[in-house]
């Protein structure tokens, strides 16, 4: 018997659902309302599923600043310390969530596409339907056995399937009795950030802006003698260019400030999987130019296919990263919510239904139909991979059948030196590169399809003895760990050629130009852009392995003055015609800050002093550096200070003082060590960041120092540390529940930025035994040795023999056998010898534990070898003396602004563009 | 033959070009069983931490080493020497992905992925033990 709840938002509940459910209905009915073309009911039918979306969409933000941690999803996304300004981060925070947001953005367009009527509307609004009604599925939770339709966002915490049926749901007082449910698991500290109020809100506008050319699309293969399509499409394609890269570069600046992985761009599978539908949308949207004011269309095939397969891009991609079969290979991916099944039929549908579009005749689509119900009927009998093998050859069959019969040809041949060529070479080469993306980040769903075929593929592999085969047969690929190999590789010339066609076709007209003027025109970027990679070449160390790169710089340094150029010269006062030129500079910006930037990242918290490695024979990185608190370290062009740490709120923030560094002059006659090793300067000179560049010109090595070389020599130094010039403030962000998340901090100026990161750090004090001594740890040591314990130096002076006169002082018997080790100890304030013995009493070693109570420090000689007069010793520390340290990295960015900035230019000549379109698309038709 | 399907074509074979090149870039998700009889090449292994050895990360000697054992899908267990400072949530960790190369006994990874059981975990759950008490555990 269920007793009744107390203290239940209930009725919010049942309010949610019948919301949730009144949006599927009405998807669904405006979905047969607008094919059927009910001309009384079909807008109805749309503003109705839109009012429902927006008001689940507000109810769930209720809950949220009410905290009503009843509801599964509040509960999971939000706590009682999370800072307001982040509601909107953990609103999206979970699948549900995001899924609500995309749908929002639907429902905007939907309602402004509602508003402009043509005769594309009825076709374009049912698609738009058909997406919703997927999507509103994704939030039914509706269960029939174990199979799950959807997740529901006001699913209480107690109706979760893992709770049903715990005692604690029985109790009608369990959100009293329990202190458990006055606080939830919080927020993921990562995405308690600035970044992830906007980013996700902005791609999620550019998901839903690809939606938009695919139903214009769709909507244009019912009716192929009429192209005019084609102008709105190429509006809402532009819209999403700008949109959805934006969106994506954002989710950069993201990874950029708050991760840790130390860059904007790691070419992680999410990250990818957003990337290929903008490739897909921006090559689809030049062929559209190409196309839309043509009599006779070229590629238009490919036009449709290329604006269909982004939005089944999108599709994939939300396939991939939500479905959990990326599994670890992602940072970001989710894990499975057990909608796989949903989200995969989801995705075959609608490729399905955009490859029975492509066809014309009546007969094929019928047989198609059929063919894709069977193949339904393979999948739900458990046979997957066959069944999407069919189903991809059927898609094949489709695309190429159409091709050949149903699409519109052209016989004539463009010019050379016409636009319309290269604007279709250049998609061309985005297809190439979406698909060299698509192909890595897919890998571990092709090793599913590979499985069945394993035992052939060894026989082959076997039989004509190819490792390919062989190796394939294993079905175990997974994304390479160099990004230079797995995609820079192809990527970077691809990228060089885009690029080189960015500049030249701005300046080439539709038609044809003649080929002369175009030279001409390009002459003076040409020149500019060779001369500002030439001052780039000089100013970095480049190796010659990264030619391509160098190229890649320059064809897009060329891109950009090209079209800066076109700007300035072409279009001039005509500001309506700026869009298009302005957005290829901001690209071209973007490809240069990102080359620059990556290639010549330069990490200055590297180990510079040559026998620390040599110390560890396991392979180091060398990234990361150990910095004592107080102590002042030289990197790079800086002196840095690890200051000291304190807690603000839930964080623990590190002060890293940063110094200018002063030169130093040497006089000829100067002794320095470095790495080990005595040298003399043999002439004056002021002293560079490595001692190898100054080596061979100043230094003269010292094999065996004489007593005045010996007394005068000093540790090497590149510089000494001058002002102060900024404090960063790299913190630690605690959080119980979700483990604690190192946030970088970033100094930026104009031509760089200088990138801080506590890879390791201390937040709470070290272990200790009852009186305070930490751990303490055994070294080998022999005469002369130093070491530094905290603040301590310690050197070993000399070693003797304890005479029989001073025995009895020492507590020692007269047949004991004793060493002395003489031990230095100096820190800031004093130095002292201090004397630990090594006795052995009837050959039994007696372990003599050393204080010295001044300096904190507790040793004890665990072994003595008189031959080699090498001794083992164990020396503890008190926690009195301790000096805190972290492990940090440090890295310069140069030019990343070039970057941002280019993103920024991006953004404002999508949108001019898109204006202009829009205002000459309206004149044109009032006119016509 | 028009241009436009001169290019096509040639563009059609540097695809499938890329798409065989990238066999030899990827690496193989393997064991270590595997791993050791293709010592120092790159691969990557999955598994779990196996809690019942110390994990030893000691900053002050080298920041930049991590060593603990990991046991593999096959369930072998291998000391693993991880160039990096210990990622912060390794003991919690639910699962590893390492990349890297097998190097004698030792596995040399470079780079490491973790889940964590927090990190977007849809799978929350709570148990109650006997009356009233009760725990949050995330599985």
């Amino acid at each position: 018997m269920m007793s009744a709840y107390t203290g239940e938002w209930i009725e919010v509940a049942y309010l949610g659902r019948f919301l949730i459910a009144l949006g599927f209905a009405s998807a669904f009915v405006g979905l047969v309302a607008f094919i059927r073309k009910w001309d009384s009911i079909k807008r109805v039918a749309f503003r109705i599923h839109a009012a429902s979306i927006f008001a689940s969409i507000a109810l769930v933000f209720l809950l949220f600043i009410q905290h009503r941690y009843e509801f599964q999803y509040i509960w999971k996304h939000l706590n009682n310390e999370m800072p307001m300004r982040f509601i909107f981060s953990a609103f999206w925070g979970g699948q549900e969530g995001g899924f609500l947001l995309w749908m929002f953005w639907h429902n905007v367009l939907g309602l402004i596409l509602l508003r402009t009527e043509s005769k594309w509307s009825d076709v374009v609004m049912a698609v738009l339907c058909s997406i919703e009604l997927f999507l509103t599925s994704m939030l039914l939770g509706i269960y029939f056995g174990d199979f799950q339709l959807g997740l529901d966002p006001f699913l209480l915490l107690r109706e979760a399937p893992n709770n049903i049926g715990l005692p604690w749901t029985l109790r009608g007082d369990y959100l009293t009795a329990f202190p458990m449910f006055q606080n939830g698991q919080g927020l993921n500290p990562l995405l308690q950030n600035y970044w992830m109020t906007i980013h996700p809100p902005t791609l999620f506008l550019g998901f839903a802006a690809t939606s938009i050319p695919f139903a214009f699309a769709i909507s244009g293969l019912t009716n192929r003698d009429d192209r005019s399509w084609m102008k709105p499409a190429l509006r809402w394609s532009i819209f999403g260019i700008g949109i959805l890269g934006t969106g994506i570069l954002m989710g950069g600046a993201w990874a950029y400030e708050a991760l840790s992985f130390g860059g904007f761009w790691a070419w992680d599978p999410v990250e990818n999987s957003s990337l290929v539908p903008w490739l897909t949308l921006v090559a689809g949207a030049h062929l559209l130019l190409i196309n839309r004011n043509r009599q006779k269309p070229i590629a238009y095939f490919s036009t449709v296919y290329f604006l269909l397969l982004s939005f089944l891009l999108v599709l994939y991609s939300t396939f991939l990263t939500k479905s959990g079969i990326l599994g670890d290979t992602s940072v970001h991916s989710f894990v499975d919510s057990g909608i796989l099944p949903q989200l995969l039929a989801y995705l075959l549908t609608f490729m399905a239904m955009a490859h029975l579009m492509l066809l014309r005749s009546s007969k094929w689509k019928r047989a198609s139909f059929v063919l894709f119900l069977l193949i339904g009927i393979i999948l739900l009998k458990g046979w997957v991979i066959e069944g999407l093998t069919l189903f991809m050859l059927a898609l094949v069959i489709l695309a190429v059948r159409s091709y050949l019969r149903d699409f519109i040809r052209t016989k004539e041949e463009d010019s050379i030196w016409s636009r319309e060529f290269w604007m279709f070479v250049g998609s061309l080469l985005f297809l190439i590169s979406a698909a060299h993306i698509t192909w890595q980040t897919s890998l571990p769903v092709f090793n599913h399809f590979l499985e069945p075929l394993s035992p052939l593929l060894a026989r082959w592999g076997d039989h004509y003895d190819i490792e390919l085969f062989r190796d394939l047969s294993q079905h175990n690929l997974a994304p390479g760990t160099n990004l230079d190999q797995t995609y820079h590789l192809i990527q970077v010339p691809l990228a060089v050629l885009i690029m080189g066609l960015m500049a030249l076709t701005q300046w080439l007209k539709y038609k044809s130009t003649p080929g002369r003027v175009v030279i001409k025109n390009l002459s003076v970027s040409l020149i500019i852009s060779a001369l500002s990679t030439a001052l780039v070449i000089g100013s970095f160390d480049w190796e010659a392995w990264e030619i391509p790169r160098i190229a890649l710089l320059f064809t897009s340094a060329f891109a950009v003055f090209s079209n800066a150029d076109y700007v300035a010269r072409a279009v001039k006062s005509n500001w309506k015609s700026w869009g298009s030129p302005i957005a290829h500079v901001g690209f071209g910006m973007v490809i240069f800050g990102a080359v620059i930037s990556t290639s010549q990242k330069w990490i200055i918290s590297q180990n510079q002093i040559g026998d620390i490695s040599t110390l560890n024979e396991e392979l180091n990185n060398r990234e990361d550096l150990l910095i004592m608190e107080g102590d002042t370290l030289a990197m790079g062009p800086y002196f840095v200070s690890y200051r000291d740490r304190y807690q603000e709120g839930i964080h623990v923030k590190f002060r890293m003082d940063y110094f200018e560094k002063e030169s130093i002059q040497y006089q000829a006659g100067d002794v320095v060590y470095f790495d080990g090793m005595v040298f003399e300067a043999h002439e004056g000179h002021q002293a560079s960041d490595q001692f190898a560049d100054d080596l061979e010109a100043h230094w003269m090595f010292i094999p065996f120092p004489n007593e005045r070389q010996a007394k005068a020599t000093k540790n090497w130094k590149a510089g000494t540390p001058g002002d102060k010039l900024f404090t960063l403030e790299p913190r630690i962000q605690l959080n119980e529940q979700m483990g604690n998340a190192p946030e970088p901090d970033t100094k930026h100026w104009l031509n760089k930025d200088l990138y801080t990161h506590i890879k390791w750090g201390r937040i709470t004090p070290p272990e200790t035994d009852e009186e305070g001594w930490m751990g303490g740890r055994t070294h080998t040591m022999q005469v002369g040795d130093s070491m530094l314990i905290g603040h301590t130096l310690m050197t070993i002076d000399s070693l003797r023999a304890v005479s029989d006169a001073e025995k009895p002082s020492r507590g020692l018997l007269a047949k004991d056998l004793a060493v002395a080790a003489c031990v230095q100890l100096k820190n800031k304030a004093l130095t002292a010898v201090h004397e630990p013995l090594y006795i052995v009493r009837d050959s039994t070693i007696i372990p003599d534990l050393y204080e010295a109570e001044a300096f904190g420090v507790k040793m004890r000689i665990e072994s003595f070898d008189p031959n080699s007069e090498q001794l083992e010793m164990t020396v503890w520390e008190h926690e009195s003396v301790r000096r805190d340290f972290v492990v940090m990295q440090a890295a310069i960015f140069p030019l990343i602004n070039i970057l941002w900035l280019g993103c920024i230019l991006m953004a404002i000549g999508s949108f001019l563009a898109v204006w202009t379109r829009w205002k000459t698309d309206q004149k044109s038709k009032s006119n016509g | 033959m028009k241009r436009a399907h001169i290019i096509s074509i040639g563009f059609i074979a540097v695809l499938i070009g890329t798409f065989i090149a990238t066999f030899y870039s990827t690496s193989r998700s393997t064991t270590f069983a595997e791993a050791d009889l293709r010592p120092e090449q790159e691969c990557k292994i999955s598994g779990t931490l196996n809690a019942d050895f110390e994990i030893i990360y000691d900053p002050e000697v080298d920041p930049t080493k991590t060593v603990f054992h990991m046991t593999d899908r096959a369930g072998q267990t291998k000391r693993v020497v991880l160039s990096q400072p210990k990622p912060t949530g390794l003991e919690n960790s639910e699962s590893i992905d390492l990349y890297g190369s097998s190097q004698g006994t030792d596995f040399h990874a470079n780079k490491m992925l973790m889940k964590c059981p927090s990190k977007y975990n849809q799978n929350n759950h709570i148990i109650v033990e006997d009356e009233g008490s009760i725990d949050g555990k995330a599985s």
